[in-house]
Formats: C-alpha cells, structure tokens, sequence
C-alpha cells in the first residue's frame, strides 16, 4: 500500500512517467501483434511449402502469383521423376480482384483447387469446422477459409458468385455461383483466406481469366497453374527440384529450401521490428522512470535516513524503490497492453480482409513482464543510490 | 553489566581540510534501566555522541559496548539488525512518514525486524493508546499536532521492544507546556519498562527532570552528575511530573 501512496503523492510525474511506459507498451503491443500474425502466417507457409516442391511453367515464377498456366499433360511426366510420391495440379484465381490495395498487408482472397493430398503429405493440416469437404467431383461448390467466411458472412448452404465482381467489372467479367459446402477450421495463415473448390471449377474460372487471345483457343480443363510435388519418404525435396528440372524442361521446380529462406527473411524483419519498438519502448519508458525514481529518492532522503536508522537494511531499500519503479512498470503496462488490444480488435474487426493482428498469450506475458523489468531495471539506479545513503547525513538532511 | 558503555570515543570530521574534533575520547557507562540527559552547547558532540551510541556512525576511534556487545567489529548489516532489535529513536522532526497512517509508522520498524505482524499490530494499538491516541490510530502525520506527532515517533521507537531509547532533542520542536507532557510520559514508560533511556537536550530544566546529567563541552566530557531524580528516582519522577502523581 506504502508504494501506491508514495506513487499518487506526486500524482502529475507519476502519471507522465506511467504515460511514457503506456506508450512505449502499447507500440510493443500493435507491432508485437502485427508481427505475431505474420509469424504465423509465415510458419503456415514454411509448413505447407517446406513439405513440398511448386512446379510451374518455366515462363512463370511462383513470385507473380497468379497468371502463370502449365499444360495438364506436363503432369505425367513430373510423376515419372524417381523419388515423386505424389503430384497435385493445382489451379488458382483471385477470389476478390476488387479488393486489391497496394496496402494489403494479409494473403488476398484466392480461389485454389482443393489438393487430396495435402492431409497425407503436409504438415500443415486443414480442418473442417462445419459442413463438408469439396471433392474432385463437385461442382459449384466450395469450402471456405475462416476470414473469408466471415467477411462475407456465409454459412454452409449460402451461396456465393466467384471471382467476387469488383465495382469496376469489365463488361465480359464473368462469375458463377457456388453454394458453401464447408467452412474450415482457423489456421492463422493463407488457408484463412481461401477459397477451395474442386480443379475442374478452379479450371472453369481459370479459363475464364484467360486473356481474350487465348480465350476460346485453349481448353480449359487442360491447363493448371502448377503442380505440388510430395517426396517418398527420406528424398531430398531440393535434389528433387533439381531432378524435375531436369527431367522436364519446360517447368521450374522451385527448390523449397529457397521459398522458406525467403519467408525466414521476412519473419526477420518483423523481428527486427518488435525489437526496435521494444528500445523505443526502452528509452521513452525506461529514461522517465529513471529521473522520476531519481527524484524521489532526492525528495525522500530524509524517509531513508529514518528507514536505514530504525533497522532497514540496504536490500530493504533497495527493494522498496524497485518495487515502486516496477509498479509503475506495471500500471504502464497494463494499460498500453489493453489499449494496444482494443486498437488490434478495432482494426480486426473493422478491416474487412481478414485478421492483421495476433495477440497471442506469449505477447501479453512479453508485453507486460517487459513493461515490470523494465520499470524494475529503471528503478535499479536510483535504488542503489538510496541504499547507500549515509542514514546520519540524510537524517539531518534538509 | 551496563547498558552502554563508551570508551575513549572520539570523533573527528574533515571539513574544508580543517580537522573537526565532534568527540575527544569520550569515556562512560550508562546502566541498565537510567534515564540520562546529555547536555551542552550547540557543537560541544552531542549529536556524534548520539549517533556513535546508536550506531549510525563508525567512530574515529575507541569502541561502543551495547549490552556488553562490542559494536566496532559488527558489519553494516549486523549493526543494522542491532539498531533494529535494541535501539528505538526519537528525533527532534518526528520524522514520521506521511504516507503512513499513526499505526502505520508505529508499526514500521517491525517491517525490517522480522516480527510477527499480528502481535505487532496489537502492541502497537497498545502503545499508541498508553500516548493517548487510541482515537487516531488511522490518522496521518499532517493531521496530527507537534506533540501528537511526537507522541506516535516516541510509540514508534517502543513498538521493537528495545533495551535502549536515543532521543535526538525529542522536545526540541515543541512548545514548553509540551515538552514537559513529553518528558512525561517518557518516565513513565521508563518506570514501568525499566528501558534504558538517553536523551539529548539543551534545556537544563527538562534535564534536572532525569535522573542524570552528563555534561559535554568540546567534544570532552565536562560533568557526569546524578540528579535527585537520580537520586530517589521514583519520589523525584512523581514530584517532577505532578500528572502522574497517582500513578505507581
């Protein structure tokens, strides 16, 4: 009780030093949460590509997205490369085309076929929450990821026309309907976003993209955007890339160790991110806490004399102003984590491309144990200085 | 075996490359159980005195014997623990926390002691009601008067049960009528406790109402005297202090 006394005895400089750490917590909380998600986002893609080889049209990059088509024939030849356990064409589209902004800091809205083979081959597993799964027969039926489900508010049995006609529709846009089979469990990474229908309805809508010059010159039904290639058991995914490519010429196999360094590149960077909001939130915090703590204990050295004369010894000092510079940690970062919180779920909510923040228990705990060692640390100096006091010059101090 | 027992104590500052001799050889013992004023004028060491007794200083030289217990070879942190299970001070400014409630400052050396909480606490209401301020346990030091906060410092310096009471002229910043009602209350508790009792002062009236006068002079001891009090300390106490004249 003494330390919450003492703290709301100078009630303006407490508040401007709590303010300081408010700050600093909450940047740690916002960026912190930006750089969960995308933590996690990444580690759903070193899963998902880490476990198997992207093949597509050697005039294509896995990079461009979507756009690039390969022959459904060049199949057969990439199942015939020793050390291929399974390969699944796949075939993908812009779910939303509208809705693309240079700022879209998540994965887009895409329409993918569905693969069979994921479940068996990938660690990254996809769950259904209701409904059914999408299989290689349906037709006009789709699964939905959890964030597109939910930004268009569809149940299983409501129905939904893809691509979503955007405002500025072309007039030969053209979209069809598909009744929500299942909706999928969250996965916190691209299947969030997705859009799964079996490949022949991938294929249609693929067809339908295609550039007016080849639009009626190809079949549809026999082009795919690429194929997932899945090892046996103990091959080297990158020898295999190696192997595809040199064994079908006409495709790239991109070697998976490359698509993860890059992803481990970016999650770096949202790092680099939280750890620089950090040392902001390390200065601002940190620096206040100290003068303020600095100044108490110039206020109170004649408490301190008392103290130290009626029995206190150093570590009770030490204790007492470490305890009141922690506390301020506390409060400070009680506070920036619950604002930091409710700007992450005011966002969330009102962002309308899925989720762009991840408060995750690791990032509170971080978040307020940072705040309380950092207040503590802060308090560490001025302590120090009280504890050593001589008890007779602060007794008689004025 | 004496309460205290102070040998060739001396005390020398450094200030402004001049040598300061606060004490020169100071030699003397207090029994357990006297009530003693230390007088003399502003300068004359009795403060480095007090504070050499009570532990807060390291003398120059010579050696503090508490309890038999010599004080010189004693740590930081066993000196610490000495004034905190011993020693109870009185200061001239109170120096109460104000924070802290009435209760709450009697209670605070109890805080670095160790002590059982609970029993504390009810010897704490006790004390505070034997200095007549049952009724303002929960106050805090800015509501209380001069006298009033003196009496909660003087509860403060009983609450560890020490063997030895050191008051820094405890009736220094107060007014006449209140110093007396101080000095008071301090023999009674002194006649009822047997605690060992030594008061700084400049006020020879108050002084003559102890039971001895040591006398320090430039940093020397210039007189030990036994005063009636001293004398026949009971029937001198109840003269003395014609309020607790009723009282045994």
């Amino acid at each position: 009780m003494e330390i919450f006394r003492n703290l709301w005895r100078r009630k303006l400089r407490s508040t401007l030093t709590v303010t300081g750490i408010v700050m600093g917590i909450f940047a740690l909380t916002t960026m912190g949460a930006m750089a969960e998600h995308f933590d996690a986002l990444l580690d759903g893609g070193m899963a998902y590509y880490g476990s198997n080889i992207q093949v597509t049209d050697a005039n294509a990059s896995i990079a461009s997205g979507f756009g690039g088509y390969m022959s459904l024939s060049t199949l057969a030849r990439i199942e015939r490369v020793p050390g291929v356990a399974a390969a699944t064409p796949f075939a993908n589209e812009s779910a939303d085309p509208g809705a693309l902004s240079v700022v879209n800091m998540g994965i887009p809205d895409f329409i993918s076929s569905i693969d069979p083979n994921l479940d068996r081959y990938s660690p990254l597993k996809i769950t259904l929450a209701r409904g059914r799964w999408v299989t290689d027969a349906s037709r006009g039926e789709v699964d939905l990821g959890s964030a597109f489900a939910l930004e268009f508010h569809l149940q299983v049995g409501d129905s939904i026309a893809l691509p979503v006609r955007p405002a500025d529709a072309q007039p030969d846009f053209v979209n069809h309907r598909f009744t929500v089979a299942g909706i999928l469990d969250p996965t916190l990474t691209a299947p969030d976003s997705a859009a799964y229908v079996s490949l022949h309805d991938a294929q249609m809508l693929v067809g339908d993209s295609l550039p007016s010059g080849l639009a009626g010159h190809v079949d549809p039904y026999q082009i795919i955007s690429g194929v997932a290639v899945y090892a046996k058991p103990g091959v080297n995914l990158d020898a295999l890339a190696e192997r595809i490519n040199a064994a079908v010429p006409t495709v790239e196999a991109i070697k998976p160790s490359t698509l993860v360094g890059a992803m481990k590149s970016g999650a770096a960077v949202f790092t680099v991110i939280t750890t620089a909001t950090a040392l902001l939130a390390l200065i601002i915090g940190g620096l206040s806490v100290v003068n303020t703590m600095l100044m108490s204990v110039t206020e109170r050295v004649r408490e301190i004399g008392l103290k130290k004369a009626i029995g206190a010894r150093t570590r009770h000092i030490l204790t007492e102003f470490i305890a009141e510079a922690a506390l301020m940690g506390l409060i400070g970062g009680v506070v920036g984590y619950l604002l930091g919180l409710a700007l992450t779920t005011v966002l969330d909510a009102g962002g309308g491309t899925g989720a762009l923040f991840l408060v995750t228990p690791g990032l509170t705990a971080l978040a307020i144990g940072f705040a309380v060692a950092l207040g503590a640390a802060a308090g560490l100096l001025p302590a120090v200085r009280a504890a050593r006091l001589d008890p007779v010059a602060a007794l008689r101090a004025q | 075996m004496p309460a205290m027992r102070l040998e060739g104590l001396t005390k020398h500052y450094t200030r402004a490359s001049q040598v300061i001799r606060a004490l020169d050889g100071i030699s003397l013992e207090i029994e357990q159980g006297e009530f003693v004023a230390v007088v003399g004028r502003s300068g004359s060491g009795k403060t480095s005195m007090l504070d050499c007794a009570g532990l807060l200083m390291r003398p120059t030289a010579g050696r503090v014997l508490l309890d038999g217990v010599d004080t010189g070879a004693l740590s930081e942190r066993g000196r610490a623990e000495l004034r905190s299970r011993r020693i109870g001070f009185i200061f001239q400014e109170f120096n109460l926390l104000p924070t802290l409630s009435a209760m709450e400052n009697v209670l605070l050396p109890l805080r670095y002691s160790g002590a059982d909480p609970r029993a504390g606490r009810r010897r704490a209401e006790q004390l505070l009601e034997e200095m007549g301020l049952g009724g303002r346990t929960s106050h805090r030091p800015a509501e209380l008067s001069g006298g009033q906060q003196q009496r909660v410092a003087i509860a403060r310096s009983l609450i560890g049960e020490p063997t030895l009471v050191l008051g820094d002229e405890p009736m220094g910043e107060v007014d006449t009528e209140t110093a007396e009602m101080l000095l008071a209350l301090m023999r009674r508790i002194h006649r009822e406790s047997r605690v060992t009792f030594l008061i700084v002062t400049h006020d020879l009236d108050l002084a003559a109402k102890t039971d001895r006068i040591i006398h320090l002079r430039d940093g020397h001891l210039a007189g030990d005297d036994r005063t009636e009090c001293g004398i026949a300390p009971v029937a001198a106490a109840r003269a003395a202090t014609p309020a607790l004249a009723g009282r045994s």
